[in-house]
């Protein structure tokens, strides 16, 4: 009888946002246990607590340089409901669309900075496509580096004719927005979006959208590769080319629950149609079966092995508390991330769980092929995202254009007090705000973050988060010799932001970082 | 010879690298390619594994490997109770290693108000700091006496986020060499030595007093919605951002952002006043003139201003 060594390592993790770091076991060769720990704090929930309730809509969106947009729109959300006003139609299309544009030059530039680049390295040695990945994705050189650099940025002056800058405005207000921009601007707004579609259906797509979107299959997807050099050789063709190689299409087997909160409201005089009233719909699917109505009760988060004073099972965040852990529970706490369990499951979210929530045929088809999402197939939900935002994203510039004389802000009546929730979807999945208002104050105020949801640690009943489940299987043959490449395509396909997720406390810590 | 530059994110959101990433004429690539920087790390772009980034950092220490340029993104956070665990790199404070690298490094730049005077999270828990302040206080991480290898203190480009072309400006004078006069809280008099408000589309409103109670309409937003701009030193409405626009032009109210004591404690979308005249005003200005200047200003007015006529 032999026995296997099981070795243990930790692997610093970087192009993500924010600070991360893995603690694997492997044996033969493959990572058998893991654990994922947000490895800083920053203390934002308990700055807000006490200030003037429209203070949230300039403080969240720093709590992240890259989901700002997301989280002055779930801040509104909250606000709206506090102050009790239903904003008006433009202002309805002004939010949405530039949460949309976040959520498109995020969608480009982790995929082609932080996910595609990993080709160009090591772990793509031997394989055909390794010389032109060096070309393509090298960091800094690579040319399709540079391309997503100096699109995005052009893609994102829509968000500064909207509401002055990218990152960090704050032009959401209770009520609206704090600006009627003139229809030349929506002219340009409109411009701006085509350039960038164009780029991104001749170079990342490889064909027009409506193309893409008629894709209903595995069967499908394959002929669809087969069909044209364009295909094949656009970032999407490239992503699933290498990705096969790789096995990412067998990697990163995630928890098999899906969460959406739903996200983009439509305005009640839009010509769109969506799901629920929402162009994202809302939903939780477990096992890949039917998609299940979203409850926000359900909603509920543990800290057994968080850095936080324990309380039997989990609190909704509308009551939750955050208490730092002074001492004690050494070898079972290991993450400054809380964790977050929808009907006490685990559950993934992102630009893939949007899909399967929205049953998408040929998402539904690759998970049932692969007998779960994939890294592969997490990360290319991500990559052609865009495809199905740009033409709402279009009729919504072109309805603010001919409503451009109706009203873009409803005046506000000063409130003491309320409750107001603020659910959306973030680029990396589902956000929320849970806000309480006492006495003209803020007197709560508890966030829930993707990557909340996707990096938690383990809860009281010993379940791994979405990332520590995924990692199981991943090969990594010698911790200390090797690049442990695969591990961190199977976490970066969960597109982590781990500055958002670190909770604030109050006083206290602890004193090592080692589980 | 290329320049090395070594990037550090701390307690911080990201948003200084998402807004560098903006930097136009040239790109971010080209302007590292021009000014010959070789650029040793970025937590968000590099593709080294953690072992090359160890031995990395190991040369630079031991001073192997010259280090040009650091550039420290994010708030020092020195929480709890001074140990640094709050923010951690493989178990240590990374507070230690910022310490090591800055008395390596040929020259230090803050990126950001939270690197220059600590923003969020100045407080007894997190505890955090900037490189050389503590707010507007001199001190900091560093201590007042810091001085790079160059012989000049840290480099504080505020802003949240600073604005890219002003790194790209700094990169560029420390590069050639070039002299980049600093004021009292060493941040660049070229870019911070201007008022936010000026270069706003709506200095006409502001001149003859038209200002706005509420949201949504053309007006100022000094007098009543704490528009920080007439207040503060800042390039926004000189450079615009994203080549388009400002906060202000928009109708977000400045809120100080590169002020050492940004985030403000008080209510960011409300004017404190003295007898309807802001309790802050422009630096140098004397109340009782100001008071009369504006009553006559606002009798001075045109229609069109008051009609909100004119474009914004």
């Amino acid at each position: 009888m032999t026995i296997t060594q099981r070795i243990e390592c930790h692997i610093p993790l970087n192009r993500v946002e924010g600070d991360l770091e893995l603690r694997v076991a492997v044996e033969g060769g493959r990572i058998v246990e893991s654990w994922s720990s947000g490895t800083m704090y920053r203390g934002f929930e308990r700055m807000l607590v006490g200030r003037a309730p429209l203070d949230s809509l300039v403080i969240t969106p720093r709590i992240c340089g890259i989901c700002t947009i997301t989280h002055l729109t779930a801040a509104v959300q909250a606000l709206d409901q506090i102050f009790g006003v239903v904003p008006p139609s433009n202002a309805v299309r002004m939010r949405n669309l530039a949460l949309m544009i976040e959520t498109i030059q995020s969608d480009i530039r982790q995929s082609l900075l932080m996910f595609l680049v990993d080709l160009s390295t090591s772990v793509g040695m031997g394989h055909a496509w390794h010389a032109e990945a060096q070309v393509r994705y090298q960091a800094l050189r690579g040319i399709r580096c540079i391309a997503a650099v100096k699109e995005t940025k052009r893609l994102l002056e829509i968000i500064a004719l909207l509401g002055g800058q990218w990152p960090h405005t704050s032009f959401m207000v209770p009520g609206g927005v704090v600006y009627a921009p003139p229809v030349v601007d929506f002219q340009k707004a409109v411009l701006l979006l085509r350039q960038f579609r164009n780029w991104y259906e001749q170079t990342v797509l490889g064909c027009g959208c409506a193309r893409w979107l008629e894709l209903a299959s595995v069967g499908d997807l394959e002929a669809w590769l087969a069909e044209s050099a364009s295909h094949r050789q656009g970032d999407v063709g490239f992503l699933l080319r290498a990705g096969r190689d790789l096995g990412l299409d067998r990697l990163g087997i995630g928890s098999g629950n899906f969460l959406s909160y739903g996200a983009l409201p439509i305005p009640v005089d839009s010509g769109l149609f969506g799901s629920g009233g929402q162009l994202v719909g809302a939903g939780f699917v477990a096992g890949l079966g039917q998609t299940v109505g979203f409850e926000e009760q359900k909603i509920a988060e543990h800290v057994a092995c968080s850095w936080y004073a324990d309380y039997p099972g989990g609190l909704h965040p509308m009551i939750g508390i955050t208490e730092p852990v002074a001492s004690g529970a050494e070898g079972k706490k290991y993450s400054w991330v809380k964790a977050p369990r929808y009907a006490g499951l685990v559950a993934e979210t992102g630009p893939v769980a949007e899909r399967v929530v929205m049953q998408d045929p040929l998402f539904m088809d690759l998970a049932r092929r692969d007998q779960g999402v994939s890294a592969l197939t997490r990360q290319l939900a991500r990559l052609v995202r865009p495809a199905y935002l740009f033409g709402a994203a279009e009729q919504w510039l072109h309805e603010l254009i001919r409503h451009q004389a109706e009203s873009f802000y409803l005046s506000v009546e000063s409130v003491s007090q309320g409750e107001g929730v603020g659910l959306t979807q973030a680029a990396r999945g589902a956000l929320g705000h849970w806000v309480k208002v006492e006495n003209g104050q803020i007197a709560h105020y508890q966030i829930i973050t993707p990557t909340a949801w996707n990096g938690s640690p383990r809860d009281e009943h010993g379940m791994r988060g979405a990332w520590e489940q995924a990692l199981l299987g991943t090969p990594l043959a010698d911790p200390d010799a090797d690049d442990p490449v695969l591990a961190g395509m199977v976490v970066r396909s969960f597109d982590p932001c781990l500055v958002c997720s670190v909770h604030v406390v109050d006083g206290g810590g602890r004193r090592t970082l080692r589980p | 010879m290329s320049m090395t530059l070594y990037w550090m994110q701390n307690g911080g959101c990201g948003g200084d690298t998402m807004s560098f990433l903006n930097v136009e004429a040239p790109n971010l690539m080209d302007l590292f390619q021009q000014l010959d920087i070789e650029l040793l790390w970025h937590p968000s772009l590099s593709s080294d594994s953690p072992r090359r980034r160890q031995e990395c950092v190991d040369a630079l220490l031991i001073g192997q490997r010259p280090l040009d340029i650091l550039v420290i993104e994010g708030a020092v956070l020195r929480g709890p109770a001074s140990t640094g665990m709050y923010d951690t790199h493989q178990g240590k404070p990374k507070k230690d290693l910022i310490v090591r690298l800055a008395h390596q490094a040929r020259h230090v730049i803050a990126l950001g108000t939270c690197a220059s005077f600590g923003g969020f999270g100045v407080d007894e828990y997190v505890q955090a700091c900037g490189l050389q302040f503590v707010r507007n206080q001199p001190g900091g991480l560093l201590g007042s006496s810091f001085r790079s290898r160059s012989g000049v203190p840290v480099i504080n480009l505020a802003g949240c986020p600073c604005h890219p072309e002003v790194l790209s400006g700094t990169l560029t004078a420390v590069v050639t060499d070039a002299p980049l006069p600093l004021d009292d809280l060493q941040r660049p008099l070229a870019w911070y030595g201007m008022l936010v408000h000026q270069g706003c589309t709506r200095n006409e409103y502001h001149e003859y007093r038209m200002e706005e109670n509420d949201f949504g309409q053309k007006g100022c937003l000094f007098f009543h919605k704490g528009c920080h701009g007439p207040l503060v030193g800042g390039p926004c409405n000189k450079l615009l951002w994203n080549r388009r626009s400002s906060k202000t032009r928009a109708g977000v109210p400045c809120f100080g952002c590169t002020n050492p004591d940004f985030p403000m404690s008080y209510p960011f979308f409300e004017t404190r006043h003295i007898e309807d005249i802001p309790l802050a005003l422009p630096n140098g200005i004397n109340r009782a003139h100001y008071l009369v200047y504006k009553t006559m200003a606002a009798a001075a007015a045109p229609a069109r201003l008051k009609r909100r006529e004119t474009e914004i």
